[in-house]
């Protein structure tokens, strides 16, 4: 292997781990992947060391000296489509059906592609209503559940994406509206009930994917890593519930206490 | 009963469904997912019907979700997180938190405790359905592998 391919191995290793890890993948899933493509790259001793901030990855040379770089992950948007795709081009590069060149190519193609945000309000807006009609909701509670997490969602996006704002800070901020407003269209529209409808947009806020990471990192055996996941998930909770504390503190300095 | 289980049916499924949407699940898997989801609540709401207290049927609801998300993933070769994440989600206790804050916010502590205590309970179910039903699927599947390698060795 020459140096110029030693460091196309490198680079593809690294960009796999950090798509991954960015894009909401299990940490398992990571040293997994980098270490089943560096073996069907031909690498000898493959090792990979994976954290939720960062990748460290080793491997041999032909001539025994050892190669090892480490790379910090900051975190970015969940998108589980990304994780599989690269799944996908890891065992197609396993399978032997695509050269490393092309994986490269292809994990460029996917790092490059702009994260596509444009359903996100219409998600969460449908999710919401749906978890108000769970939770015993009517038509009614339904639609501003809809229209409540659609306008949360919307502001999320702006905080996170244009302002650079931390997604547990925007989870904090997204609970307060996402309970004030329907306290507030609870006055002027008493059929409606405050309580199912902020339950059920506050849903797509809830932690269920770091819920999950945190499972299936602890189940591999992976502690470290497993409980990061699961405090990441508690503090997203307690952020959102207190959001919802301090909106329904101010409702009731508003209001003096009527309704919700 | 009837009206109450197409409640449980509709609404279960477009709430899995947009939480399916907004972390960008891949697009195949998003109706699959949004079903075992749907299948998994269902479980969860036949159980309470049947007298099953909260937790047991949380958890159960969690275990098979859990264990039909990861055979889900292995036919269609995608990733589990998907499937796993999606047959949870209706069991996270947005209703119980909300509860216990307003509570907590109304001075009402011994009912906010109570209500806190009661979701977190049911996040601990769904961690240990979670967890046993993935640890059950991935036993299951090992045994039924090796016990093929060995009808394969036996084959002359």
């Amino acid at each position: 292997m020459t140096a110029e391919e030693q460091r196309v191995c490198m680079e593809l290793l690294q960009l796999a781990g950090q798509i991954i890890m960015v894009s909401g993948g299990e940490t398992y899933r990571v040293e997994e992947t980098i270490t089943r493509m560096g073996a069907a790259l031909g690498l000898g001793e493959v090792g990979c060391f994976a954290v939720p901030s960062g990748i460290m990855i080793s491997f041999r040379l032909a001539d025994g000296t050892a190669e090892a770089v480490v790379k910090r992950v900051r975190p970015g948007s969940t998108d589980l489509s990304r994780v599989d795709r690269v799944n996908g081009i890891s065992r197609l590069l396993e399978a032997g059906k695509i050269t490393m060149p092309e994986a490269l190519e292809q994990l460029q193609a996917i790092r490059d592609e702009p994260s596509s945000g444009r359903w996100l309000p219409l998600a969460a807006a449908i999710c919401a209503g749906g978890f108000a009609l769970m939770f015993g909701g009517g038509i009614p509670d339904f639609l501003v559940a809809f229209a409540v997490a659609g306008l949360a969602q919307m502001l999320l996006g702006l905080l996170t994406g244009r302002m650079h704002m931390q997604s547990l800070a925007a989870a904090f901020l997204g609970s307060m509206v996402e309970t004030l407003l329907p306290m507030l269209t609870a006055l002027l529209w008493p059929v409606i009930r405050p309580e199912t409808v902020i339950a059920g947009a506050l849903m797509p806020l809830l932690p269920g994917l770091a819920m999950t990471k945190a499972v299936q990192d602890t189940l591999r055996g992976d502690m470290l890593s497993g409980t990061s996941h699961g405090v990441q998930a508690l503090l997203t909770a307690a952020l959102v519930a207190g959001g919802t504390l301090v909106a329904s503190a101010i409702f009731r300095l508003l209001t003096g206490g009527a309704a919700g | 009963m009837m009206t109450e289980l197409l409640r449980a049916l509709v609404s279960s499924f477009l709430g899995v469904l947009g939480f399916a949407v907004l972390v960008n699940a891949p697009k195949r898997s998003m109706l699959p997912a949004a079903l075992i989801g749907t299948g998994a609540y269902v479980v969860y709401w036949a159980l309470l019907q049947l007298g099953a207290s909260e937790p047991a049927a949380v958890f159960v609801g969690a275990m098979t979700g859990s264990m039909a998300g990861l055979w889900c993933s292995g036919r269609m070769r995608m990733i589990g997180t998907v499937f796993l994440m999606m047959s949870i989600v209706s069991f996270v206790p947005g209703l119980g938190l909300y509860r216990c804050m307003e509570f907590l916010g109304n001075g009402q502590t011994g009912l906010g405790a109570e209500q806190g205590v009661a979701a977190m309970i049911d996040i601990a179910m769904i961690v240990l359905g979670q967890g046993l039903g993935s640890y059950l699927f991935r036993s299951l599947k090992r045994l039924l592998s090796a016990k093929q390698e060995r009808n394969r060795q036996r084959t002359p």
